[in-house]
């Protein structure tokens, strides 16, 4: 009878760690979401004053180059199994920013970048629109920089979301 | 002779200047910015905009509106009233207005070569052309490699060609040194429109004298804050800025070295008339900055009417309209993104 008790507590301790992991996951999700929002509205706000500043014929869509080039972002995808309470693979993204890709032919060799070279590369991408840009578009830059971030950030909370929930219906059922 | 233009000037320009005059009072009004303001969305605003002279431009437009064809339809109110003018003046007045679209012209050179360079097609490059800036082989651009070919192509039957003489090089062209090629060309452009002034005399290079060297200061700082962290060196720096202005030629020396916004303040709060300006910032702040030289322009576009038989008042009215098709484009903005606390930011107000 003590050991029957003692399985049931167990049970209900387990079912109810999973239930607050999985409104964990939801909340951290929500408050990503409202980031998001936030940083995109201030870097969508950033673009109209830099358009205001430097004028509708320097910031223009039809300056947006149409020449081949290679990301200078990339995300990578990969199937995490390890910790899976329900064995089944859970996608996880991963953001490498300013670096160099594989194919390209280049000289170096470090797998990350130094700031002064995120820098350069930050420059190079706005050069499209002049050698010598406003600084609110350059904080508007940062800005969508951050959503990106903070968009691979919700795609693997989300992901995390749905593990915690089936792994309490699994329980629960 | 300066003081004896009322007896001569109503000759050719009296009816050009009562002209202008009943159109700068057709400018937005503080209540008109308030009341656009408060809207909700874009058809607010067009509702607004239909009780005013921007009416019969926008009333035609269907929903949903975008805040790009609020200013397009704004712009042409302005272009037809200055085709107007254009085509009622005489020189050496037609001289004068057709300066005052050269730096339009400029852009959309810029414009149509940077686009090319970048495999767009000419026919949306046209497009977003600034009206008063075409010219007749604007398309022909698209064909030059460098800025020799530029010149012999097409640009040297333009009012342009005399500007193209201190950046011909056979240099292909890319983002870096199309950039300085504007610039240099602004330069040259405002240098030759200072001296016509100069040529004109009496009230017009008074008044035009001012205007233009806060032009040419205005566009010294804005140079310095963003060329700061590229590759320009400070000589290139250098040789961007004007020959002219309350700036120069010592306030230049020490703009080229600055390297980041508050040497730029220091340097400027030792000229009087920019101590206001950059006493509305805070420390290593540049946001606000366009706002305060926009402020300081618009009272100085709005003095110049206090006078009478002078060019001046056709170049200030078309400056005002421009600032106001600014303010229009930045109120549409906000309320288009939902961001109206935001709205005070960058308005000006004319009246």
């Amino acid at each position: 009878m003590g050991e029957e008790n003692e399985a049931t507590n167990t049970q209900q301790s387990t079912t109810e760690s999973e239930a607050l992991n999985f409104l964990d996951s939801v909340d951290n999700y929500l408050i990503l979401i409202e980031s998001l929002t936030s940083t995109l509205g201030q870097g969508w706000l950033e673009l109209s004053s830099a358009r205001h500043s430097m004028g509708g014929s320097r910031l223009n869509n039809v300056l947006l180059t149409l020449k081949h080039h290679s990301a200078p972002t990339t995300v990578e995808l990969d199937y995490d199994n390890a910790g899976s309470m329900t064995k089944s693979k859970a996608p996880q993204l991963t953001l490498s920013k300013w670096k160099p890709s594989a194919t390209q032919e280049s000289n170096e060799s470090e797998a990350t970048t130094s700031p002064l070279k995120t820098e350069n590369h930050r420059g190079k991408v706005l050069s499209m629109f002049g050698g010598m840009v406003s600084p609110k578009l350059r904080a508007s830059q940062l800005s969508f920089e951050t959503a990106l971030e903070t968009l691979v950030e919700i795609a693997n909370v989300r992901s995390s979301v749905l593990e915690a929930h089936r792994a309490l219906k699994l329980h629960k059922g | 002779m300066y003081g004896f233009e009322a007896m001569t000037f109503n000759i050719h320009g009296g009816y050009l200047e009562a002209i202008v005059r009943g159109h700068r009072s057709g400018l937005l009004t503080a209540a008109d910015y308030n009341n656009l303001c408060q809207c909700e969305t874009l058809d607010d605003i067009k509702m607004h905009l239909s009780a005013t002279e921007y009416g019969p431009y926008l009333q035609n437009e269907p929903s949903p509106l975008h805040t790009t064809t609020i200013v397009e339809k704004c712009t042409l109110k302005l272009v037809d009233e200055y085709k107007h003018m254009l085509c009622q003046a005489t020189e050496p007045m037609s001289t004068f207005l057709e300066y005052i679209t050269y730096g339009h012209m400029i852009d959309n050179v810029v414009l149509i070569v940077t686009g090319t360079l970048h495999e767009r097609d000419v026919q949306e490059l046209l497009e977003k052309c600034h009206p008063l800036g075409m010219f007749d082989s604007i398309a022909t651009l698209a064909v030059a490699q460098n800025m020799r070919e530029l010149y012999r192509l097409v640009l040297v039957d333009t009012p342009l060609a005399p500007y193209f003489s201190e950046c011909i090089t056979s240099e292909d062209l890319d983002d870096m040194n199309i950039e300085i090629m504007r610039n240099t060309l602004y330069k040259a452009y405002l240098e030759d429109f200072y001296r016509f002034c100069q040529k004109l005399g009496g009230a017009t290079a008074e008044i035009m004298s001012d205007l233009l060297a806060f032009e040419a200061d205005r566009r010294a700082v804005n140079i310095t804050i963003n060329s700061i962290g590229t590759e320009l060196t400070r000589e290139d720096r250098r040789k961007l800025y004007s020959s002219f202005g309350l700036l120069y030629p010592y306030g230049h020396e020490e703009l080229a070295i600055c390297e980041d916004i508050d040497q730029v303040r220091g340097v400027m709060e030792k000229y009087p008339p920019y101590q206001p300006i950059f006493s509305k910032l805070s420390y290593g702040e540049s946001q606000m900055l366009d706002k305060a030289f926009y402020e300081e322009e618009v009272k100085r576009l709005c003095l110049s009417f206090e006078q009478q038989f002078h060019y001046g008042v056709f170049f200030a009215y078309m400056r005002l309209r421009e600032q106001e098709i600014r303010n229009l484009m930045w109120i549409s903005e906000c309320v288009a993104q939902n961001q109206k606390s935001r709205v005070h930011d960058s308005v000006v107000f004319i009246f």
